[in-house]
């Protein structure tokens, strides 16, 4: 199966410089890509139109550059900042109706599953706050209940950035909004916990501030979901706009966020049948290591 | 006028294995790795003016990037 990403000689003179660099250094096809191809490697994101120093852009990077087969996976997205995103990205996705991400992601892995009998086909959702906890509830729940097996990645801006800085369920208590003056009257919902009661086989909660974390973490959620069952991701991204942050300091927030004790402190829950599943491919890979070193 | 970050190859240290800047840049392929010379450089008409870069590159003492106006 080597090469699938190619290009056909007649087009190569009409097709912008970008794709170009992308058939040619894409890390397509590579098991081993990661975060440590940034830099050397075309990356599978281009020029999006998010703010200047966005968190949640850094944690858009990280991820492309961690899924496992970029060429055999189709995300889901939805409405809200991701949404100018993802016409960026050099991987097949679906924008959905806000809130229904988690059903479309059904419908496709099955219908994949059908299509492609012999091919591994890998469906991750990323969806931001409102429409993963508020409006898409329902969808998102439901499809943990049925065990379904794709990957949800929550971006947590913890409020809706897009429209001007609303009150959404992950808001922290208290938290004074732009559109919500008042201050939020109620605890930030505990998706993490619910997701694991729900039966999530692999559950993390994080920030992007550091990749190789976001890697592994990453690679974990879309192994599992591809064996075991689903598996659920929250990412910290702030809306430095929305917190009154410049620029710069996105990084400084995600970390300040992280520290023992703090609301994403990370933590990672890992179900036994996951769990065992992951000490085999460790056991896996070390004995490749070792293969190959005598 | 428009703020774009500049990186003096002199202080930069990407041969030692440093690619802070390469890490936290929010723009997919805004700073790269010259692998003939191992220096980070920007692709100005990619870069946002985010001074992220700037941040943690002087967090970590190399003060090897600057923003400039273009």
């Amino acid at each position: 199966m080597a090469n699938r990403i190619q290009i056909n000689k007649e087009f190569i003179d009409i097709m912008p410089q970008d794709y170009l660099d992308l058939v040619d250094s894409g890390t397509f096809e590579n098991p081993n890509r990661g975060w440590k191809d940034f830099g050397t490697a075309t990356e599978l994101i281009a020029e999006h139109s998010l703010c200047a120093g966005c968190p949640e852009s850094i944690a858009f990077r990280h991820i492309m550059a961690s899924i496992p087969n970029p060429e055999d996976t189709v995300m889901v997205g939805s409405t809200g900042c991701t949404s100018l995103v993802f016409p960026m990205i050099a991987v097949h996705n679906i924008h959905s109706l806000f809130g229904n991400q988690n059903a479309i992601a059904t419908g496709l892995k099955r219908a994949l599953a059908v299509r492609f009998p012999d091919r591994v086909k890998d469906v991750i959702v990323l969806a931001g706050d409102g429409a993963t906890v508020d409006i898409g509830l329902d969808m998102t729940l439901q499809s943990w209940f049925r065990k379904e097996r794709f990957t949800t990645i929550c971006f947590d801006n913890e409020l809706y950035a897009n429209t001007g800085g609303q009150e959404s369920g992950l808001m922290q208590k208290g938290f004074l909004a732009k559109m919500a003056p008042v201050g939020k009257r109620f605890e930030k919902v505990r998706l993490p916990e619910i997701a694991r009661e729900s039966g999530c086989d692999y559950v993390a909660i994080m920030t992007a501030s550091k990749p190789s974390l976001v890697e592994k973490v990453i690679k974990q959620a879309v192994l599992i979901a591809r064996e075991i069952g689903p598996t659920y991701v929250q990412i910290y991204t702030p809306c430095i706009l929305e917190i009154g942050k410049q620029s710069m300091e996105g990084l400084q927030e995600m970390r300040t966020s992280e520290a023992p004790g703090e609301r994403f402190k990370f933590r990672e829950f890992i179900s036994p049948e996951a769990q065992s599943f992951l000490d085999g491919l460790a056991e896996k890979k070390k004995a490749e290591k070792i293969a190959a070193t005598t | 006028m428009y703020n774009v970050a500049e990186v003096n190859a002199e202080a930069c240290v990407a041969q030692k294995g440093c690619r802070l800047c390469i890490m936290y840049c929010p723009e997919a392929n805004c700073i790269q790795l010259d692998s003939q010379n191992m220096k980070a450089i920007i692709v100005e008409s990619r870069c946002k003016g985010c001074e992220l870069c700037v941040v943690v590159c002087d967090a970590a003492k190399h003060n090897a990037i600057t923003m400039v106006a273009r």
